[in-house]
């Protein structure tokens, strides 16, 4: 028989010294696909300018990109989707029943490498826009 | 018996859905940012780059099934994370009839704009 956790209310966050490992991982994992289902919104009516004239596009993006502001955003987006990608493959994992007694070292395991590829990605993110 | 935490309807299909569109997001989503910012780079893109990759009829099938899949992940994670909330009845169905217009009008607004690109569909 399955065993019940009593997780607590996660919008009670004035205990989030209790939360453990999992919990985190929750509300990262929400937080990020929030951040992700509102980029895609946003980045398919970019693109559109496509529709107007190949030129509306080119200088939209070319724009875009030439702003140090967009360029940090985009390094912010890295971050969010490696996480979310980490993330669920351990989620993934985790529903099919393998790694259940590390699903928080796997956690911490996601942080570090979304840590790291987004440090290793920045001068790649950042080329050109100083000029 | 252990209390049942999911949002997801027992017997539903949205539970195995969200999973498969999760397994192909997690690759084609990569190999995107990868593509576009360190094979090619953000700040040369062009619209004659844009439209030569869509006119491959391997990319814009790829393109379009990741617009697909990532709609319905994503429409279907924020419809979960709203009835993980709390949501039901009048608000509930309201939602969902919200969420499904948005689904609606992204698929096609991405879809004419992969079509603009390739000039049709590049068979």
């Amino acid at each position: 028989m399955s065993q019940s956790y009593d997780r607590g209310l996660v919008e009670d966050f004035g205990r989030w010294r209790e939360f453990s490992a999992g919990m985190w991982a929750w509300i990262f994992h929400k937080f990020t696909g929030w951040v992700l289902v509102g980029y895609l919104f946003t980045h398919i009516a970019v693109l559109s300018t496509a529709l107007q004239s190949p030129e509306a596009y080119t200088t939209t993006i070319q724009s875009l990109e030439g702003l140090l502001v967009v360029r940090i955003l985009e390094v912010g987006l890295l971050a969010v989707a490696v996480f979310h990608i980490l993330n669920g493959l351990r989620l993934l994992f985790v529903d099919l029943g393998l790694g259940l007694g590390s699903q928080d070292r796997s956690f911490y395991a996601s942080l570090l490498l979304t840590g790291a590829i987004v440090v290793a990605s920045v001068p790649t993110f950042l080329a050109g826009v100083f000029g | 018996m252990a209390e049942r935490y999911s949002s997801f309807e027992v017997g539903g299909r949205r539970w195995l859905w969200q999973r498969i569109t999760a397994a192909f997001l997690v690759a084609v989503l990569a190999f995107h940012f990868f593509l576009l910012h360190f094979v090619n780079h953000a700040d040369e893109v062009t619209f004659a780059m844009s439209q030569a990759r869509m006119q491959e009829l391997t990319y814009f099938s790829l393109m379009i099934l990741f617009l697909l899949t990532a709609t319905f992940h994503g429409v279907n994670g924020v419809y979960n994370a709203l009835v993980n909330q709390g949501i039901s009845g009048t608000r509930k169905t309201a939602v969902k009839a919200v969420l499904g217009v948005a689904s609606a009008v992204l698929i096609v607004q991405g879809v004419r704009t992969a079509l603009a690109w390739a000039g049709g569909v590049p068979i």
